[in-house]
Formats: structure tokens, sequence, C-alpha cells
């Protein structure tokens, strides 16, 4: 027995840096907190086989000892869980293999405390060291209430120390008490007695606070206490006036997502072409230096290119979380999306689908459920996406007589809504087809107190996201553009790509594409785009458009010998389009029902590779990626070959 | 009319029949198992306050209060739980 007491006490052993897990219910201030322990020096990083991030960082030296501190994803409960939930539950318990932290940093919203107190208790109850963290005290005054923390920390017989994350208080103290935790063996209290049965556990929890008077509170029964908070509520749910409001704020976060980061990707774009063209002017003629040129550089660009676009739209989304409003528009729409099988919180990456999928895959995080954020991922390639406009904007102009700009506008007002309603449609027969199972999750959704949004952390959360958008669908893209970069320049024909003065940097040769490996797999697709009623020149296009939709226009200036800057090519453009022929024959290739066929190809299919990967990353599933661009790529054909189809025994050629 | 009529009888009545705006208490959850596990872990427990707030313009979901917290409760959800 002796010698157990001498090794009880093992220096090494303490001597050894803690690991600390934040854990807490969901709203309960664990992100600031994390910012300011970890002084903002944090990262992200992906558990192993599963595309839940979490945040880590060793905590700051001005708080004295040094700690690993990793924050996990907020539990409401452990029941249902969703992916997020269900990684916490298991670190927690202490089944995760990754994650064995030595003790819990409880983050327990003080304005909550029999909820928050609850959840502590199942925390607890795993009998690891723990000490409390209480957030939200400065809205005490707002919600005439008062906490006696010694009381409280007296009858729950754990440390308890009252922190903010803005101001940093209570920052040292509670990382002290954390090291002192962890170096005793954890006590018997009454935390890690509570009851596992949650209405039993409630029940104790309410008796406590009431026992140990520990909580002095003003409010009446129930309805909230916060005037604030009730009254922007009436206004922002009001029956008339909520969805003008939501709309506005939807148009805003459009705008910014669309308008906004345009100049920042122009000149991303601008910047990566010019160092791509700075490569291959180096090394006149050098296949390599045109391969790092325009596959690599060019590559890098495409992905850096959507970067402003996902900066943006995460800031917006965050502070649109940290102010509560996020969880009422979710509230305002939930009746018709959870009717489709989706969640309310589906709206804010189906609007931002409209920017671009790829961040609105992402987006699709906030979506709690595993099912219904697999189902808005699943319809978000029809989302009108920006890199259609071009592609779109030429064809139209081709349709359409040119004295008649407002038509244009319209029929591509059309086709944006239309693209709306088919993604509601697909979505509704997915979920009641596939997903025959129709049992709904539970909504059940907090709605936040109204705070004021705290920029420094917004900014370092939303620079996090978006950079971990960088390291995961990074790699993917650049791979792939350089892949297809190789197809379109090198074939069995002439095995080095000829010399081109590239003015843009396109991903596709100006004079050999005929003979590259995408021009042959033109050739070949050349029965199957039949029914299309295109050739092999618009095959092309419409492979190389799998790098990016809008290269689907420079590829036609390309192939149709059209040179020239973007802004000048469209109406040389037009003209060879207009004039094309079938080889040998009189016949046209575009042709009105051609042109719809096209428009219809790129409403339904998923040309974007960037899409798949970033897929293939958040879902975890190649076959999950795969199924989506076989069905939205498959669909698009059929639907298009029935419109031309259609159309000429209608009689409109 | 009929809800009133019933609550001043003292019988049990659904979340989703209630009077905005009044304090009613929890009577029980009757609702599938693993659901209703859920309500009950965010607080939604027999024998506690529970007011709906106000609905959603739309009338679905519904804005409840409880425990000083807001919940957006889907009516079907809110149908589970018995008041009196």
């Amino acid at each position: 027995m002796g010698a157990v007491d001498l090794l009880a006490p093992d220096p090494p052993v303490l001597a050894k840096t803690l690991t600390v897990c934040l854990v807490g219910m969901p709203n309960a201030g664990k992100t600031s907190l994390m910012n300011q322990l970890t002084g903002g020096h944090l990262h992200t990083a992906n558990y192993p086989g599963v595309t839940v991030t979490y945040s880590r960082g060793k905590s700051a030296s001005r708080w004295g000892p040094e700690m690993h501190l990793v924050d996990i994803p907020g539990v409401h409960s452990p029941f249902e869980p969703s992916p997020e939930e269900d990684l916490a539950c298991q670190i927690i318990a202490g089944r995760h293999k990754a994650v064995q932290p030595d003790a819990f940093i409880l983050v327990a919203d003080a304005t909550q405390l029999e909820r928050h107190l609850k959840f502590a208790g199942h925390v607890a109850r795993q009998g690891r060291p723990l000490v409390v963290a209480l957030t939200m005290t400065d809205l005490f005054p707002r919600l005439r209430l008062s906490v006696d923390v010694p009381k409280l920390a007296d009858a729950l017989g754990v440390p308890m120390v009252v922190v903010d994350g803005r101001t940093g208080e209570g920052s040292a103290e509670l990382l002290a008490q954390v090291k002192l935790a962890a170096e005793r063996p954890v006590p018997m209290n009454v935390l890690r007695r509570l009851p596992e049965d949650p209405v039993e556990a409630y029940r104790a929890v309410d008796e406590l606070l009431e026992r140990s008077g520990a909580l002095i509170s003003a409010r009446s029964e129930v309805l909230t206490a916060d005037r604030i908070t009730a009254r922007i509520d009436r206004i922002v749910l009001h029956r008339y006036f909520g969805f003008p409001i939501f709309f506005v704020i939807l148009a805003g976060l459009f705008a910014a997502i669309f308008w906004a980061a345009r100049p920042f990707m122009e000149g991303i774009d601008a910047a990566f072409s010019a160092a791509g063209n700075l490569v291959i002017e180096a090394l006149p003629g050098n296949v390599l230096a045109r391969f790092v040129g325009e596959g690599l550089i060019g590559g890098v660009g495409a992905v850096a290119v959507f970067f402003p676009q996902i900066v943006i739209l995460f800031f917006l989304m965050t502070m649109l979380e940290d102010s509560g409003y996020l969880a009422r528009g979710a509230a305002l729409v939930d009746r018709p999306l959870s009717a489709l099988g989706l969640h309310g919180r589906s709206f804010v990456p189906m609007i931002s689908g409209f920017a671009c999928a790829i961040p609105a895959v992402f987006a699709a995080r906030s979506i709690p459920s595993h099912r219904e954020r697999l189902l808005t991922i699943w319809i978000l390639p029809l989302m009108s996406c920006s890199a259609r406009l071009p592609v779109y904007a030429l064809l139209l102009a081709a349709l359409l007589p040119a004295h008649a700009a407002w038509t244009a506008g319209f029929s591509l007002a059309g086709i944006y809504l239309l693209s709306l309603v088919a993604g509601a449609l697909v979505a509704g027969m997915t979920s009641r087809l596939v997903l025959r199972k129709r049992f709904l999750s539970v909504l059940a959704m907090e709605l936040p107190l109204y705070r004021r949004p705290q920029w420094k952390p917004i900014f370092r959360v939303s620079w996090l996201r978006s950079s971990s958008y960088l390291k995961r669908a990074g790699v993917p893209i650049v791979v792939v553009s350089a892949a297809l970069w190789l197809l379109s320049n090198f074939g069995f024909g002439s095995h080095t790509p000829v010399e081109a003065a590239v003015s843009s940097a396109t991903l596709v040769a100006q004079a050999d594409l005929e003979n590259s490996f995408a021009g042959r797999l033109g050739h070949t697709l050349e029965p199957v785009l039949k029914p299309m009623g295109v050739d092999w020149r618009v095959g092309v296009g419409l492979i190389s458009a799998f790098a990016a939709r809008e290269v689907f226009v420079s590829s036609m200036a390309i192939i149709f010998h059209v040179s020239g800057d973007e802004q000048d090519q469209q109406p040389g453009l037009l003209e060879q389009m207009r004039s094309a022929t079938f080889a040998n024959t009189s016949q046209h290739v575009f042709t009105p029902a051609t042109i719809i066929g096209l428009i219809v190809f790129f409403f339904f299919s998923l040309q974007c590779f960037s899409t798949v990967a970033v897929v293939r990353k958040e879902t975890n599933s190649s076959r999950f990626a795969v199924s989506q661009l076989l069905f939205y790529t498959g669909f698009g054909y059929v639907a298009a070959v029935m419109f031309v189809q259609g159309l000429r025994f209608l009689g409109v050629s | 009319m009929d809800a009133v009529l019933r609550i001043g009888l003292g019988a049990d009545v659904r979340l989703i029949d209630v009077l905005h705006r009044k304090a009613y208490r929890i009577v029980r959850l009757d609702g599938p198992e693993l659901d209703c596990r859920r309500l009950l872990d965010l607080g939604l427990t027999p024998g506690e306050a529970i007011s709906v707030v106000q609905a959603t313009p739309l009338g679905d979901p519904l804005i409840v209060a409880i425990r000083g917290t807001r919940l957006a409760l889907r009516r079907r959800e809110a149908a589970w739980i018995w008041v009196q």
C-alpha cells in the first residue's frame, strides 16, 4: 500500500502539459472563451474519419500554466445526436481515441443555470476533473438576475469561476483552478451524483438552486425577463413585418457574396493570371513552364478565387449566428423547408448556392441533423451559381435578338427562379422517394438572447473557417485543374502543345485543342452529343467546363478561333457560332432548339469538379459525391435531349 | 373558446391549443420516445412552467418560453406536450 501512495504524486506525469477540453451546450460562449484563453492563436483540425471540425491551441502565457486547449462542439442532448454532438459525447465519455482530455472546462451560461447545470451533471458523471466557467454574467442587469457564485460552487462541490470572453476577466483564475483540479483526485460531489434521467436531474437542479439560495431571480414564472429580446422578436417574427425584414437581410447577404466579393475575386484572378504568364514568358516554349503557369498556378488560382466569397459568407453567417438572428430566420422559413424534408437552417446554404456551391456546401454545417444536412447538400448544385452567368449570357445572346436586351434579362431572372423551384422539387421528391422512411427530426431550436456581435472573435472564427476551406478543398481542386489542363493540351497527334500567345489564362491552349485528349474525347462523344443537336466542338466546351462552368465561354472562343480580349470576344464569337455548321453539311449547329438544350443542360448538370471534391470532403462519402455528379449530369443530358427533340418535333428547328 | 373552457375545468390540453402569452404547467409528454427524450433534455420536463410567446408568420413553428429561454417548436412537437 505504501508503495502505491509513493507513486501517486508521480512528478513526470504531473509535469506534462495538460490537455483540457472546453465543453458545454451551444450558445454558452465557448468560442469566445476559447479565443480569449488562447490569445487568438488557435487552429482548426478535423477528427479523422468525420467532417466535424474543432479548434485547438495553447493557452496564452499571460494566463499562467500552459495547457493544450481543445474546443469541442456544443451538445444540446445526447439523444438523436447530430454528427457534432455525437463526437462531443464520445470525447466526454472518454471513448474517443484521438482526444483524451485530462480535465474539462464546463462552459455554462449563468443566465440559464438549470439547463446548463443539468448538462454539467452529465459531464461530471464521467469522473474527470472539472471546473465550471460561468459566462454571460454581464447580462444579469438586463435580466434582473444574479447568482451567488461561492454559494453555488459550495452547493455543487466543484470549482466555479466567472469568466468574460470579451475582457478576459477570470481567465487566469480559471486555468489555475483547472491545474489544481487536475492534480488532485476527483472528489465525489453533488454534480457527479446528479441523476441520469432528465426529469429527475432537472428536479435535483431546481431543488439545489432553491435550497442553496444561490440564484436570485426577479423573473416572473416563465415569460423571459429579457424585454429587449421579447421586443425584437415581436418585430422580426411579426406576422406582416417578419418576412420583409427577412428578405432585406437575405438580399444583403446575397449582395455581399455576389457583388462585394467581385472586386477581390477579379483582383485574385488577375494576380494569378499575371503570375502564370510570368512563368510562361520566362521560359518561352517550355512545356513544363506552361504546365506550371497554366495548369498549376491556374489551378491554385481557381481555388483562391473563391476565397473572398467564402470569407464574406462565413463572416456574415457568424455575425447573424452570434447576434441571434440566424435562429429566427430559420424559424421563419422552417415550415416550407421542413415540408420538403429540409431544415429551417437550410436557407443560408441555399442562398449562398446562388453565388457558388462551394461556400454553400460549407455553410450546410450549421444544419444540426445529418439527414437534413445531406439533403441540403444534395440540392445545392441546382442553385444557379455565378459561374453559370457568363454561359447563360452567351447562350441567351445567341438565342435572342440583340436589340431586345430586356428579354434576355427576363429569361435570366426566370432561370434563377426556376432553379429554386427545381431545387424544391428535387428535395421534396428525394425525401419522399429515396428517404422513404419519412421521419422528421425534432426542431426544438433554441432562440438565443439578442446580443451585440463581438467583432474580433467573429473575424477570427470566420478566418479560421475560411482557411480550413483552403486546406480541405485546395488539393483536390488543384489536382483536377492540372489534370484537365493536361487533357486539353496533350494528344496523340502532337506531343508538344502548340506555342501560343495566351492572352488570358484559360486552361485550354489556343490552337491545338482539336488534337488534344479533350478534343478526341469530344469526337468520341459525338454520337452522344448528336441527340442534343451539337457537334464535337461544343462537346469540348462542355468537357472543359468541368474545371469551372465559365470556362465554356473561353473554350468556345478558342475552338471557334476567335481572338482578342474577353470583352471584345463576344460579338465575334456570336458571329462564328451563328455561321457554324456540322462538318461537310450546311446544317447549323446553334439553332434555337440546340441553344435551349444547352441552357437546360447547364441548368441541371453538375459541371464543376471543385464542387464534387468539396462535397466528397464534407460528406466523407465518395458514393454520395459521385452519385450526385452522375444524377445531375445525367438528368441534365436527358432533359436537354428531350427539349431539343421535343422542340424539333414541334417545328422549332 | 373550447380550449379556454377546458382549461377552466382543469383538464389537460395540448400546447398547440393554449392561449398565447399565458403561463401553463407541463403535465406530460406524449410522442415518439427518442424525440420526447430530446425535449426533456432541453428542459421541457413535467411540472415546469411553459408559455407560447407567439407564432411565427406562417403559423408554424411556435415560439415557446421555458426555463428562461426561448425555443422554436414545430406544431408537431408542441402537440406532444400536454399542459394544464
